[in-house]
């Protein structure tokens, strides 16, 4: 299983791996207990500094996608509800809305492209 | 069955080793730079008229090169029989090893200055799989080398007493030592992949990966059985008896022999794979240059290989 950094993406590289990781967790490709490689492997093959990578890692570990153990590395922690305040959810949520309505998309093609978006989610057992 | 004297041992081994390694390693270099197709010279993205037009001159300059590399280390080698030094064939080999490198490194690179690198692959994609040593590497089979090693030096300082013959027993095992750190940077080393073709591309690069190790590995074990077979040569009369003497060479050849199928179904391997595949490996990533070519590794290299020469330089002083 891949994840892919845009070379135009304007998230930093450390937010690109870390909402990379987030995607693969919904969509169920990365599951409860699989070990995700050392902070030095991804660092090392992406040409990257060994720090940003360890700030994505943190990133995941402080938001609870995965725990830090010594010896064993990163590994995915058990999917539970997340515990997130629904106003905060719905912040991003309005900021892709407002920018697809500014650029002329109708209502019924933003629900299609949204029902698409979560039924990719829901493939392979990710969302329920 | 008489004993071979060292003079005949030296022919023999030349007859069977120089003459089939230059054979194969020309036959197997003459197409190198066209080994990505039409569109690429040595991995450089071309364009498509370029072999009807400059593209000649650059392969027959490659060419060339490398009949030159071959030509003067066989002079090199001739010249130390003429001169009644064929002890030196052993540092003869590896000095082809090093000027073999060498020159189609210096030329890989003159390439990229005058032909232009290919801009590195973006976006691009990281596989999320551990890679642990232990995937590529078999360590009792590491243990196993590590002790003939250390019994070799044993058998060595044992027999000798005061007089140990310390040099080339530290030469063998500098080099197997070396080739064990590479190992394990071959293991740690990739690149970003390409987004497109991503699957096959980790493919390729994971089968070059295993194929460097096992490369290494049989080279290693190539040296632990010279350090081995030396030593025995030294310290048992057994040794050069006939039959002795005959199934070293034996071993020794089918060591030798080992490491270049192993380096021969290797290239045929690369050349399979990733005929198809646009280079990804480049001298630089969308990041930062490759790991082979940073600060560090260099620095390494350069000690590694430094000491090696002055072990070399004392030994045939």
């Amino acid at each position: 299983m891949f994840l892919t950094l845009q070379d135009n993406d304007k998230r930093p590289i450390y937010q690109q791996i870390a909402d990379g990781i987030k995607a693969l967790i919904a969509r169920g490709h990365l599951r409860e207990g699989m070990t995700l490689p050392s902070v030095r492997q991804v660092a090392g093959d992406l040409g990257i500094n060994l720090n940003t990578v360890a700030v994505a890692y943190r990133q995941l570990q402080d938001e609870g996608f995965v725990t830090v153990r010594h010896g064993a590395g990163a590994v995915i922690a058990p999917r539970t509800p997340h515990p997130a305040d629904r106003a905060e959810l719905l912040k991003p949520l309005r900021t892709a809305l407002t920018q697809w309505v500014l650029a002329g998309i109708s209502a019924p093609e933003i629900e299609e492209a949204v029902r698409n978006e979560l039924a990719l989610l829901q493939q392979k057992g990710g969302a329920q | 069955m008489t004993a071979p004297t060292a003079m005949e041992l030296y022919v023999v081994i030349n007859a069977l080793i120089v003459l089939a390694l230059g054979y194969c390693l020309v036959k197997f270099s003459w197409n190198q730079p066209l080994r990505n197709g039409a569109g690429f010279f040595m991995g450089i993205e071309v364009p498509s008229d370029f072999y009807r037009g400059p593209g000649r001159t650059w392969l027959r300059s490659y060419r060339a090169t490398l009949v030159a590399v071959h030509i003067v280390l066989l002079v090199v080698l001739g010249a130390s029989f003429v001169f009644g030094r064929p002890d030196l064939t052993p540092i003869w080999a590896g000095g082809w090893a090093i000027l073999y490198t060498a020159t189609m490194t210096t030329f890989a690179v003159w390439t990229r200055r005058k032909l232009g690198a290919n801009p590195p692959v973006r976006p691009v994609a990281l596989a999320l799989e551990s890679r642990r040593l232990g995937d590529y590497i078999f360590w009792p089979l590491e243990a196993f080398a590590a002790a003939l090693v250390i019994y070799s030096w044993w058998l060595q300082l044992r027999q000798d007493g005061a007089q140990v013959h310390w040099l080339t027993p530290l030469e063998l095992t500098w080099i197997a030592l070396g080739l064990f750190v590479m190992k394990i940077a071959a293991i740690r080393t990739g690149y970003p992949l390409p987004a497109e073709r991503t699957e096959e591309h980790y493919r390729y690069q994971d089968a070059l990966r295993r194929n460097s190790v096992r490369t290494l590995s049989a080279w290693s074990w190539f040296i632990v059985i010279v350090l081995l077979g030396t030593t025995l040569r030294r310290i048992s009369p057994l040794a050069w008896t006939a039959p002795g003497l005959w199934l070293t060479v034996a071993v020794f050849l089918a060591a030798w022999g080992y490491g270049m199928l192993v380096i021969f179904r290797g290239q045929r391997l690369a050349a399979t794979m990733g005929r198809d595949l646009r280079p990804a490996g480049s001298f630089a990533t969308p990041y930062r240059r490759a790991i082979w070519t940073s600060r560090s590794y260099l620095t390494w290299f350069a000690i590694w290989f430094g000491v090696l020469m002055i072990l070399v330089w004392f030994s045939i002083r």
